[in-house]
């Protein structure tokens, strides 16, 4: 990859006693949709905060295009920010609330109005140009908030969950014009939100946050097919998680026991000393099930507990004999042939490449 | 639906509508019937004529003091505004939520005492031989007059509105949304350009309320202009007295007690639909 835009060098933030963000190192690259994600209070938003200068940091180094942050003032700075309040001026116009920051920036009025009118055209929402910020949809004054960072033609722009406020259709619809705006302009998106879907949905690449430390940085599919970590595991939603020991390593897999059985995971070799505790994962979409006793080495019998739709899509929850709740996904129509009611037994059963070995509980 | 009169409810509110009429608008009407009155022999007889309307709007004395009172109250209203401010930009941005509770708490208890008697501590310092004259002596300044002057009225009207001014404002830009402030910040807005940007066009409407209530009572106010201003120029509320002493002139005193509250009212409600207006096509 090119150099990176921005480096964060062991950078630390406290308030008093509480720290917000410990020793972080990452790298932001120039054009890439970056998601930071994480549960309220794990540091994302004081992260996305330190880029913008509205937060100093207590130890480390921020540099931005090569240059050291850490003490100039926000406005010093070429950051826009789209709040999650969005943070529209109310007493001023959507076109006055875009042209805001080139007022600040000393672009002559003429100049200023004009690329503020482009934007808000851009945006779909020039009609409602003189129009009081008041009256306008939660959808519009979204827009006009976008408009209003991107018409000072940023580097990077830092979104602090711009969407949350939205119903779900809206939701999905800006996710649309996010991406495309972004690929278009091809400048960096720092993203910062708790919605797996959003971050999956939009980010080249996604940061997950945990008590102020990253836990994982890499590609959706990296995180959702392979956790670092079960806090990983457990926070990208639908992964069945086992409790086991290492039992025996050789270069095609790894053997786990677990109170509901012993399974394998392909997995290269590790230092890892068999008798280690370890934390056997498979995704709840990558498990079949079948009436007949399946071949695979890794299978369970489990009883059915219950069933949850989510459009075409079922999440079934079972239980094994020694009590563990399993979760399978499937499609609707595949769960119809198979005639389940609840308490029926069945086998679950993946692949061995399907399945990842954690370390530790 | 339909409404239907209650007979429970208007007991309870008739008390106060009668209270009201009584003591509100009966006086008022009758004010306004007095100003047509005449008085004859230094007593006033029943009449309704307009000469006490012509009188007062010829002399030049009710012009100038007509003026006089609102240019005075206007400059006070506009001192008080701005001593009041950083004191209320600390309060609301720089202090704890709890200082800021005990600060506004404290800044009641001056209404704890009488006006009246603030006003005359005021003697004490600003006289010819008083104490802020004798501390300018000590760096070789002064004496200054002080009493019975101008500048006399306006620490008098201060003193009645500067404490009501600096909690109005503390409590409008408390409730600022600091994310608007760092917002502009965030847009490349310098940290001073911050309160005429954004804080002064947020709080509008609570700091025209109180340069308003800062009007109306410095506008109205007897005591500072009669005792620190020492009535050399005469304010409307001073023109009353003078015009009921002198000759009995109850209906011109009508006259002048009306225009006052007709300006009041003009003024205040300018006021209100200034700060109630939005920016932008609705």
């Amino acid at each position: 990859m090119s150099e990176p835009l921005v480096t964060f060098r062991n950078v630390k933030k406290h308030f008093d006693d509480f720290v917000a963000v410990r020793d972080m190192d990452l790298d932001i690259y120039p054009g890439e949709f970056l998601a930071i994600m994480g549960s309220s209070g794990c540091g994302k938003t004081t992260t996305l905060r330190m880029l913008a200068g509205l937060e100093t940091p207590t130890a480390g180094q921020i540099h931005i295009g090569g240059e050291l942050m850490n003490n100039v003032k926000p406005h010093e700075r070429d950051t826009p920010l789209v709040w999650q309040s969005l943070a529209l001026f109310p007493f001023l116009s959507a076109r006055e609330n875009v042209e805001f920051g080139l007022k600040m920036r000393g672009v002559a009025p003429a100049e200023r109005t004009r690329r503020a009118l482009e934007w808000l055209n851009r945006m779909e929402i020039g009609e409602f140009a003189e129009r009081n910020i008041t009256t306008l949809s939660g959808g519009q004054k979204q827009r006009v908030a976008l408009a209003r960072s991107l018409v000072m033609e940023p580097k990077m722009l830092l979104l602090d969950e711009p969407l949350s406020a939205l119903d779900a259709n809206l939701v999905i619809r800006m996710q649309a014009v996010l991406t495309r705006l972004q690929k278009e302009l091809g400048i960096t998106f720092v993203y910062v939100t708790h919605s797996q879907s959003e971050a999956f949905a939009m980010a080249d690449r996604v940061v997950i946050m945990s008590q102020g430390e990253i836990a994982q940085v890499g590609s959706p599919k990296d995180i959702y097919r392979a956790p670092a970590n079960r806090f990983v595991a457990e926070f990208v939603g639908r992964n069945n998680i086992l409790t086991g020991t290492q039992v025996s390593q050789d270069g095609n897999g790894i053997v786990v026991e677990t109170p509901s059985g012993t399974f394998i995971a392909s997995a290269p070799e590790t230092a890892r000393s068999d008798g280690s505790e370890v934390t056997f994962v498979v995704s709840a979409d990558l498990v079949s099930l079948s009436v007949e006793e399946p071949q695979d080495r890794n299978r369970v019998l489990c009883t059915l507990i219950s069933e949850e739709f989510v459009g075409s899509m079922v999440t079934l929850f079972l239980e094994s004999s020694d009590g563990h709740e399993f979760k399978v996904q499937m499609q609707e129509r595949d769960l119809i042939e198979l005639d389940l009611h609840s308490g029926s037994q069945i086998w679950l059963s993946w692949a061995v490449e399907n399945a990842h070995v954690l370390d530790g509980e | 639906m339909k409404r239907r009169f209650d007979i429970y409810a208007m007991t309870w509110r008739l008390p106060i509508i009668f209270w009201q009429f009584l003591f509100f608008v009966g006086p008022l009407l009758f004010m306004v019937a007095i100003s047509f009155f005449v008085v004859k022999n230094y007593r006033m007889t029943e009449a309704f004529e307009f000469v006490n309307w012509q009188k007062m709007f010829s002399k030049g004395y009710f012009w100038d003091s007509y003026w006089y009172t609102i240019f005075i109250a206007a400059l006070s209203s506009t001192v008080a505004m701005i001593l009041a401010f950083p004191a209320s930009f600390a309060l609301a941005f720089r202090a704890s939520d709890n200082l800021r509770r005990w600060a506004i708490f404290l800044l009641i208890i001056p209404f704890f005492t009488s006006y009246l008697v603030r006003t005359f501590s005021w003697y004490v310092i600003l006289a010819e031989s008083g104490v802020l004259n004798a501390m300018l002596g000590y760096i070789g300044l002064g004496p200054f007059k002080m009493l019975n002057t101008h500048f006399g009225t306006v620490v008098g009207y201060l003193t009645l509105t500067l404490p009501l001014v600096v909690i109005l404002q503390t409590v409008t830009m408390a409730n600022v949304d600091k994310t608007l402030i760092e917002a502009a910040r965030n847009l490349g807005c310098k940290p001073l350009a911050t309160i005429w940007r954004v804080i002064l066009p947020l709080s509008k409407t609570g700091f025209i309320v109180a340069a308003l209530f800062c009007f109306i009572l410095s506008f109205g106010d007897f005591v500072a202009p009669f005792y620190l201003g020492g009535s050399q120029e005469p304010t409307l509320p001073i023109l009353i007295l003078d015009t009921t002493k002198s000759g009995q002139q109850w209906p011109r005193a009508a006259v002048v007690a009306i225009m006052m509250m007709v300006t009041l009212f003009t003024i205040a409600f300018a006021a209100i639909a200034l700060a109630y207006r939005k920016g932008g096509a609705k």
